[in-house]
């Protein structure tokens, strides 16, 4: 019989990491991902041969060699993949923008934010450098009962058009909360993009996924891909293994499942095991939150009139900025616009990239694709996209002209290929921090556990591995 | 030649064995003022992800289980050799 001493489910970025971290030490470790190719949230796809990234906008997290204990250096270590391996490109400016009512811009040296806020903001300069300090001292990585960052930021900043300003690009990189996000969150997420950055290693994410299925295969870590899970076998108090789409029984000492918390709890067959795992129910747990984006690939002549020196735009055109999902199929009112071509040193190709993202409705788009009108779907797509290039023309100017190929995803898209219930990208508002169940041998990492963003998922693979089974065996 | 039963490490031989290590997570690490009675990892900036890895890699090296109650045995080079030095088998 066949037992693994780990079992990881979901070969996206922090089943990947947890797989090389067991692995190095020479102990057998098996990920199964359901998917043909890794990656999860963060992956690709070909289409007329071109590589289309889905996710990866930019890397949040990031910080020179030196920074020891930096989120992104510490990875680098555990992972055992030496920095100066990796062509790291860090962001220009990125730019916070309420159209004719304020705009923010943030780079990876926090001083310009302050500056910014200094400029524009004179009368809350004080309150946000006292909330800074406040901030830099909170541990978020400590189990505690859930606290409003919304309440936590108003009561430093009294002006409401800067929390709002604030809490913009960090809920659309990481809330898995309607309009607003616990205050460990917010920590991880401040950190993360205003006090260290964004940048993206040299290549496509598809370069990244490869170097790190090298270095899993390197130590010897074994994967399946396009092998689902459909049910985890359990005896009394612990998993004993899990039975995949085809029918196979895989034992493992122990488990970690990467596919989210409600998607985890789907594995369970029996009611017993489901109601033990979780007495919530799946549609309480899940998240609310999906997306749309749009893809385009654009001729030379766009870079005349695009902004060169913005990486990513996050506007907002509504009187009061809301993350949540919207009533319609698509909330244009606000977005984020990334450049995936202007970061420092990056080597132009022949057409540059543009990438809009939008809130969804996850219901109006499964009903659009359920319906029995089969052109049903493809021309809401259709309508959203063209409704969304007039108003990014607004702000970016107009780029239709210059589109030489252009795809878009929505929540069902997304849904279908990672496995994630509404296409909930950030997963559920409920985190589990330790990433402990009521099964003593299965572990949450990823998305779910609270880590977020790339560095953040593969940190949190690490970690549980680290945590729960490297110490014990 | 005959050769002893079990030969013990030397003290220098397992001090070379976690410089060794501990380079290898961190090939940066500076040892020229290295104090063997303090911390290691105050003193090498590492944190207690690392300091995990020259746990295993002992254990994968070498085959000794070090249990989680005895790892501030290793917190630093003197109290790591002082542990080691009966436990490990020169190779």
């Amino acid at each position: 019989m066949r037992k693994y001493p780990l079992l990881i489910i979901g070969g996206g970025l922090s089943g990947l990491a947890a797989g090389i971290r067991f692995a190095r030490f020479g102990q057998k470790v098996i990920i199964l991902e359901k998917h043909s190719k890794l990656g999860g949230l963060n992956s690709y796809y070909h289409r007329k041969g071109k590589l289309l990234e889905t996710g990866l906008h930019a890397v949040t997290n990031f910080a020179p060699p030196e920074d020891k204990h930096a989120p992104l250096n510490r990875l680098l270590r555990q992972l055992k993949i030496p920095r100066r391996n990796l062509i790291l490109q860090e962001q220009y400016t990125s730019e916070i923008l309420f159209p004719d009512r304020a705009s923010l811009c943030f780079s990876n040296d926090f001083a310009l934010l302050k500056k910014q806020v200094q400029k524009y903001f004179p009368d809350s300069a004080e309150h946000f450098s006292k909330m800074v300090t406040k901030l830099d001292q909170y541990d978020p990585f400590i189990p505690r009962p859930k606290i409003s960052a919304r309440q936590f930021v108003s009561s430093f900043l009294p002006d409401s058009l800067l929390v709002e300003m604030l809490f913009c690009p960090l809920m659309f990189y990481g809330s898995s909360e309607e309009n607003d996000m616990d205050l460990s969150q917010f920590v991880i997420l401040f950190r993360a993009i205003y006090q260290e950055g964004f940048f993206r290693p040299a290549g496509t994410i598809g370069d990244l996924l490869d170097l790190l299925l090298q270095q899993y295969k390197n130590f010897g870590g074994e994967i399946k891909l396009a092998t689902g899970v459909t049910e985890i076998l359990t005896e009394n108090n612990r998993v004993s293994g899990v039975r995949t789409a085809s029918g196979e029984i895989i034992h493992c000492s122990n488990l970690i499942s990467t596919a989210g918390f409600p998607e985890t709890k789907k594995f369970f067959a029996a009611a017993d095991a489901a109601s033990k795992f979780s007495n919530s129910f799946e549609d309480t747990i899940s998240g609310r939150l999906s997306f749309v984006e749009s893809i385009y690939f654009l001729d030379k002549e766009a870079c005349q009139h695009l902004p060169k020196d913005r990486t990513i735009i996050f506007y907002n055109l509504s009187d009061t900025f809301s993350y949540r999902r919207p009533d319609e199929a698509v909330d244009l009112s606000s977005g984020v616009i990334c450049f995936p071509d202007n970061f420092q040193e990056k080597v132009k190709e022949d057409s540059i990239q543009l990438r809009i993202t939008h809130l969804a409705n996850y219901d109006a788009w499964n009903n659009f694709y359920n319906d029995s009108d089969k052109t049903l779907y493809p021309a809401m797509k259709t309508l959203w996209v063209e409704r969304s290039k007039k108003v990014v023309a607004k702000i970016i100017g107009n780029y239709s002209e210059n589109i030489v190929y252009e795809d878009s995803f929505t929540p069902v898209t997304i849904e279908r290929y990672t496995s994630r219930t509404q296409g909930a990208v950030y997963g559920s508002p409920e985190k589990i921090k330790d990433g402990k169940t009521n099964f003593e041998n299965l572990f949450i990492a990823g998305t779910d556990q609270g880590y977020l963003g790339i560095v953040g998922s593969m940190l949190s693979g690490v970690t549980m591995v680290n945590q729960h089974i490297l110490n014990k065996i | 030649m005959i050769l002893k039963e079990k030969d013990l490490m030397t003290i220098d031989e397992i001090k070379n064995v976690i410089l060794e290590i501990i380079r290898d997570i961190d090939d940066e690490a500076d040892f020229t003022n290295l104090d063997p009675s303090e911390a290691l990892r105050d003193q090498l900036d590492l944190d207690s992800m690392d300091f995990l890895d020259i746990v295993m890699e002992l254990r994968k090296r070498y085959q000794i289980q070090i249990p989680e109650a005895d790892y501030p045995q290793l917190a630093t080079l003197d109290s790591c050799v002082n542990y080691l030095l009966p436990r490990l088998e020169a190779a």
